[in-house]
């Protein structure tokens, strides 16, 4: 446990001294206090103005952070060639990719809490309330980016950065859009269904983890009135812990069988 | 203790095929490495560049899986934990987390180790003296040269207090204070009972460091025991040098040699029987003998005649 803590602890280092995220967590602060701006723009809606634009920037922010930095998680040590220090040392390969994802994580949650507060700031500046269904949304978006942190590592295994941040990139458009895919493939015939049905069971469901504007239980869900229910985040997190297990586990195998050459 | 037990190290056939590229081209990095390394030795595994070296390190470390044979590090089979737990690895040019500065990355690798944190510190501190970077703890280890790299790295080697200290090129881009003072701490590590095997090809180091060697050749070992075994056997020439204003340099024998050098006349002699006949009739002639050398193999020459041999059988 020790070992895997130290990884992790060295990757937040690493995370933490790395000028690129300071630039990316500086633009995300920017969205998120220029939605103040925004916000005054519109009549009477200032606040449902800043709680979507900050929403959105927390979103898109750490989704670009998760894809950024997870596909170079373990393709950075290969190409710097620490990973030839680090795995003599008595040390399972596999404790190695779990700490690179642990260490990923908390720089993650670190930055969304820092996106948090700043758009608790600004919401408090409007005389609003960070409030429980805002909370429950950045949780949200915390799951989203971890599996999206998950797929990111698991293409890093085995392939090159600009692929593995095509394909995590691809991953999310796609996987956010699962709803609406499955509405075209029942506009289609049972092949075209098949085929997208099948592509929907593959990819990660990440419309879970932004419901804002979707029906959950035959409501309208929204940040601004009905949020979802503690049943929903919980089963959100299950489905998003479970499908990094499964997405880690395989990066895990293929890092056990690579040479490092 | 039997012979046995003697052995920290032992390689067995170990051979390693790449595939590379789109259209899967074999290359055999090494085709057969066997030998043995014993406690408390300093081993040395020589070769040319590109013949193989770091490919068969690397399989012994764990970090390329062989597509033949087998290895066994202190007693267990590669890659061991227990066994890793035991031993320390510097890799070729190496490379560590460069954000970080010696004391930070040593108790990484401590924590690595399983070492206990407040164990960690005290060793790390420990090390960091003992390479001769007192002067270089808070600086972040991108602002290293090469040689202090090279430095750390022996370092983090060592934070494990492994029995078996594996050197991959440790002399490598080192100037001539460096390569002294890492033979130097090489040597050290032997005294203290732990066994060092390092990989190199400069072989000036090598004759004053190595109880034994390995040779390696287009990844096929040729040569493997103590230099004294190997280099005293063969006796190239012998070399008589006679004053060249003192009688007559007597006729030589077929094969031999004459140049002319600041001390007088050298004479060298390939064939060991003609030694006798030519002193005496080189004092017969009046002449002067100033000095007689029997020249013995280098490891110079050793390892030239073997990549000489190697190139042609290749």
């Amino acid at each position: 446990m020790n070992r895997i803590a130290a990884i992790a602890w060295n990757t937040f280092r690493e995370a933490v001294r790395n000028k690129i995220l300071y630039s990316l967590l500086f633009f995300a602060v920017l969205i998120i206090v220029s939605a103040l701006a925004i916000g005054n723009l519109t009549l009477h809606e200032e606040v449902r103005t800043i709680r979507d634009v900050g929403l959105f920037g927390i979103d898109i922010f750490g989704v670009i952070i998760a894809v950024f930095v997870g596909v170079n998680l373990l393709y950075k040590e290969l190409d710097l060639k620490t990973v030839y220090t680090i795995l003599p040392k008595p040390l399972w390969r596999w404790e190695f990719v779990l700490g690179k994802w642990l260490g990923m994580l908390l720089t993650l949650a670190v930055q969304m809490a820092v996106m948090g507060i700043v758009l608790g700031i600004v919401l408090a500046l409007e005389d609003a309330h960070f409030d429980v269904p805002m909370a429950k949304a950045i949780w949200l978006l915390f799951v989203n980016v971890m599996l999206v942190t998950s797929i990111a590592v698991f293409f890093s295994a085995f392939s090159s950065p600009f692929l593995s941040g095509f394909f995590a990139l691809g991953c999310f458009v796609v996987g956010r859009s699962v709803p609406d895919i499955r509405a075209l493939g029942e506009t289609m015939g049972p092949a075209g269904k098949g085929v997208l049905s099948t592509l929907c069971n593959l990819i990660p469901n990440l419309h879970l983890f932004y419901p804002s504007g979707a029906i959950v239980g035959a409501e309208e869900i929204s940040v601004h009135r009905q949020f979802v229910d503690a049943d929903y985040i919980l089963s959100a997190t299950a489905y998003g812990i479970a499908y990094s297990v499964v997405v880690l586990v395989l990066a895990m195998l293929i890092f056990r069988k690579r040479d490092f050459v | 203790m039997s012979e046995t037990h003697d052995i920290v190290l032992r390689a067995e056939g170990l051979a390693k095929t790449f595939h590379l590229g789109f259209f899967r081209k074999r290359v055999e990095a090494v085709k057969e490495a066997s030998f043995d390394v014993r406690r408390g030795e300093v081993f040395g595994y020589l070769g040319p560049n590109g013949s193989g070296k770091t490919t068969t390190l690397k399989m012994l470390m764990g970090l390329v899986f062989p597509s033949r044979g087998r290895a066994e590090v202190l007693g267990r089979s590669v890659p061991n934990r227990d066994a890793k737990r035991r031993l320390g690895y510097l890799p070729e040019s190496p490379y560590f987390y460069d954000y970080l500065s010696p004391e930070e990355f040593l108790d990484l690798v401590g924590a690595l180790c399983d070492v206990p944190r407040p164990l960690r510190r005290q060793r790390a501190n420990k090390l960091i003296s003992r390479v001769g970077l007192d002067h270089a703890r808070g600086r972040a280890l991108r602002k290293f040269s090469k040689g202090m790299l090279q430095r750390i790295g022996i370092a983090q080697a060592l934070m494990g207090d492994p029995e078996l200290v594996v050197l991959d090129e440790p002399m490598t881009g080192l100037d001539p204070i460096g390569r002294k003072e890492i033979r130097d701490l090489m040597l050290e590590l032997r005294h203290e009972g732990r066994t060092v095997l390092y990989s190199t090809h400069i072989l000036p180091d090598v004759e004053m460091t190595c109880d034994r060697v390995a040779m390696i050749f287009a990844g096929r070992i040729r040569n493997v025991g103590p230099l004294s075994e190997l280099l005293t056997a063969r006796l190239i020439s012998t070399e008589i040098c006679l004053r060249h204003d003192v009688g007559q340099i007597p006729t030589l024998p077929e094969k031999a040699q004459l140049r002319q050098t600041p001390d007088g006349m050298m004479v060298d002699l390939p064939e060991e029987a003609d030694v006798d006949a030519f002193l005496k009739a080189a004092l017969t002639a009046g002449s002067s003998v100033i000095s007689v050398t029997p020249r013995r193999e280098s490891l110079e020459d050793l390892f030239m005649r073997e990549a000489a041999a190697n190139k042609v059988t290749a």
